[in-house]
């Protein structure tokens, strides 16, 4: 049972966008993945109007001290189980804003935060991906839950229950992507 | 027929087919085949074949929050009640036959009020949810409501006029019977086509829901399972909608409902499926190419436009027959 919730789970997050005090830069490229360009329907994903309906919460900008509670106050309204991402530079650390006198210094300030997307502004692709590889995250983190529920004496003796899950193989990884590149961080040999 | 055997085919009716488990399944590919037709015409590839039932799983799996200011008993009967309504009225609905699974003189009114449950259970959670944004979306509904109901009544009375009984079984035998009075039935076959769409709230009559203005309308409040017995409903309504048109004004299952036997029965099958696609393609293709009306010009369109367009049809229903029956020469 608990499978089948992780697959429709995995299959359909719908997203909600809030601006946090961003300068509007990341909030574009946000809408720009939801264009048919993108076309983020074929993962499930749907951007959603109200935070009562929505999975994963995409936060942009620093978080203004006037967002702060609101941001607060949409995170509660938001129904188990839900994951946050902060998109953005400004969002994962503060960014431009840093140390600013009307600002905090990014989402997890806040509330928690499970992904950090950086980039100023952050790319479409790299919203994307943020969201597929949370997803895979989170569901490997209940995997291990329900092998914990199922198993207990591995929790009671002392093993973390993340290493007690099997480690799958990565199918999205190819050979090439671990082996060292040759000549890549060797400075270019400067002629005098 | 003894006992026995009436209540295993009715729970066989109940809960099989045309019932429960078939409406499920052909709701959700229903869902599915709209929103993937809705992607092609918008150029994208589109969501995966399981979309919609990964979406359900899913939001029976969440956690479902009653709001503090909601009044607690109505909001939580308040998915029940429309989902009933709409698996109630496909019993009236013919199927395979020209035969409904239950059907008596009458059964035409009792589908129509079934299929308004939904927008009646919708004002009624919205309202009670005691949110602003669900009220406006609620008051919009109804006076949408008031908009569609009139035309779509009218437009489905048409076919109960030219057969002359109000039963969803007698039409469909009538139409069969008469197939010309396909293309008399046109006009109204369209009023109940866009009635239909505005039933479902769907664009360009997608006015209580408006995403940008209203963030979904009465159901800004429902999360987790009610909020997936809502979705469910609507896909199901779209069924039975479709269902309901293509009884009334297509023929029901017309070529094939002269077979006997099985063969009879799995080619009356096919024709639903051909001709429910087909309502449902249209009302996909509407969808994709307008955009969103407001509420006064939407109520204006229903009562300006297509009230009237239904009185003519209904005047030339009978025109045609009093000629077919030789009284007009
Ligand atoms: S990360 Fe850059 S683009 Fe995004 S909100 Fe901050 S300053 Fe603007």
């Amino acid at each position: 049972m608990g499978r089948i919730i992780d697959w429709a789970r995995n299959r359909s997050p719908w997203i909600l966008h809030l601006n946090c005090g961003s300068c509007n830069g990341c909030d574009i490229e946000t809408i720009d993945a939801l264009m048919p360009r993108y076309d983020i329907e074929r993962f499930g994903i749907q951007q959603k109007d109200t935070p009562r309906h929505a999975d994963i919460l995409v936060a942009t900008g620093p978080v203004t001290e006037q967002m702060a509670p609101r941001l607060k106050r949409v995170y509660e309204q938001m129904p188990e189980p839900k994951l946050v991402i902060a998109a953005g530079s400004c969002a994962s650390t503060g960014g431009v804003f840093y140390d600013c006198y009307n600002c905090r210094e990014g989402i997890d300030d806040v509330i928690p935060v499970d992904m950090y997307i950086p980039g100023c502004p952050t790319s479409p692709e790299a919203l994307i991906d943020g969201i597929v590889k949370l997803l895979a995250e989170s569901g490997k983190e209940a995997q291990a839950e329900r092998l914990a529920e199922k198993k207990p004496e591995i929790v009671e003796e002392g093993t973390p229950i993340d290493e007690a899950v099997p480690k799958e193989p990565d199918a999205d990884r190819t050979e090439t992507d671990d082996a060292p590149q040759e000549g890549a961080d060797e400075p270019e040999p400067v002629e005098v | 027929m003894s006992l026995e055997l009436d209540l295993a085919t009715g729970l066989l009716y109940l809960l099989v087919f045309p019932g429960f488990a078939f409406l499920f399944v052909y709701g959700l590919t229903a869902e599915y085949l709209d929103r993937k037709l809705y992607a092609r015409l918008q150029n994208r590839v589109g969501p995966p074949v399981v979309q919609p039932l990964a979406d359900f799983l899913k939001l029976l799996a969440k956690e479902s929050a009653v709001p503090e200011d909601a009044t607690a008993r109505i909001y939580n009967a308040a998915p029940w009640t429309g989902l009933a309504g709409v698996f109630t009225a496909m019993l009236y609905v013919p199927v395979w036959s020209e035969q409904a699974a239950f059907a008596f003189e009458g059964d035409l009114v009792v589908v129509l009020f079934l299929l308004s449950l939904p927008s009646f259970s919708l004002f009624f959670g919205g309202w009670y949810s005691g949110n602003v944004f669900s009220r406006i979306g609620t008051t919009r509904t109804i006076t949408q409501l008031f908009g569609y109901e009139i035309p779509f009544f009218l437009a489905c009375f048409a076919p109960a006029v030219a057969a002359g009984t109000l039963s969803t079984s007698g039409i469909v035998a009538f139409v069969e019977a008469n197939p010309l009075y396909v293309f008399v039935l046109l006009p109204a076959f369209a009023i109940a086509l866009l009635s239909l769409q505005a039933k479902l709230e769907r664009i360009p009559f997608d006015i209580p829901e408006a995403e940008t203005e209203l963030a979904t309308g009465a159901l800004v409040e429902y999360s987790g399972r009610k909020l997936a017995l809502f979705r469910l409903t609507k896909d199901v309504e779209l069924v039975v909608g479709a269902a309901l048109l293509s009884a009334l004004f297509l023929g029901g299952p017309a070529p094939a409902g002269a077979i006997e036997g099985s063969v009879g029965l799995v080619a009356g099958v096919v024709v639903f499926f051909v001709k429910t696609l087909t309502v449902i393609a249209l009302l996909t293709v509407l969808k994709a190419v307008v955009a969103r009306l407001r509420i006064e010009q939407m109520v204006d369109v229903f009562y300006r436009v297509l009230v009237p367009v239904a009185l003519v049809q209904i005047a030339l229903v009978l025109a045609v027959g009093l000629y077919t029956n030789g009284v007009i020469p």
